[in-house]
């Protein structure tokens, strides 16, 4: 398949990257069967990952590893985790995509893995003030296309 | 926000891959942003603020 990625979108996410401080690690969850979009979706996260070595990627399947789809709350492909990576230890943020991350989509991955990379959310104080004090779970789905 | 708290996770869904749980919640424009399998659904751009207003809301 030919590459996702121009030189220049390469050239772009090099810039973006280069102030990553910490790593961070992309899960991507595939499926066999009726993913249309799997391929192109993990082939895009296989371009993205060698740009900076702040960037890990791992390949797992939704049945085959369904241990690890559960722990991290996925249940659709393609789906990707953007989860803090320090050692061998990852910490989920509860980021997730499901679906390829293409048009703006693909501007809010880079975005997060920003956010993961410097482990601070951006919030304001009293955002942050609020949130920590939450007891009750809360799912927040944000429905987009890629335009 | 997720990241600021466990309680919290946040999933950007394609609504074109994902038509039938775009169309559960009623999806016609985006972005939407459904709350709590639908306890609450916002249209458009939210502002940090608004977020934590509808967050409010829906927990007792």
């Amino acid at each position: 398949m030919a590459q996702l990625l121009n030189a220049d979108v390469t050239k772009q996410l090099e810039e973006a990257f280069a102030p990553m401080q910490e790593a961070v690690e992309m899960m991507f969850f595939s499926q066999k069967d009726g993913c249309q979009h799997c391929a192109d979706a993990q082939q895009l996260l296989e371009e993205v990952a060698p740009i900076s070595d702040k960037l890990n990627l791992t390949i797992y399947d939704l049945d085959d590893d369904a241990d690890v789809a559960e722990k991290f709350n996925v249940d659709k492909a393609p789906g990707i985790v953007i989860a803090a990576k320090d050692g061998d230890t990852l910490s989920d943020y509860g980021i997730r995509y499901a679906g390829i991350p293409s048009g703006h989509e693909f501007s809010a991955l880079i975005q997060d893995i920003l956010l993961v990379a410097q482990r601070d959310s951006n919030l304001a104080p009293e955002t942050r003030d609020f949130l920590k004090e939450l007891t009750e779970p809360v799912l927040l789905q944000v429905f987009v296309t890629p335009t | 926000m997720a990241m600021e708290s466990d309680m919290v996770q946040a999933e950007a869904v394609a609504a074109g891959e994902f038509r039938e749980l775009s169309q559960k919640y009623n999806v016609s424009g985006v972005p939407q942003t459904t709350l709590n399998d639908g306890a609450a659904n916002v249209v458009g751009a939210v502002p940090e603020s608004n977020m934590v207003a509808e967050i409010k809301k829906i927990i007792s």
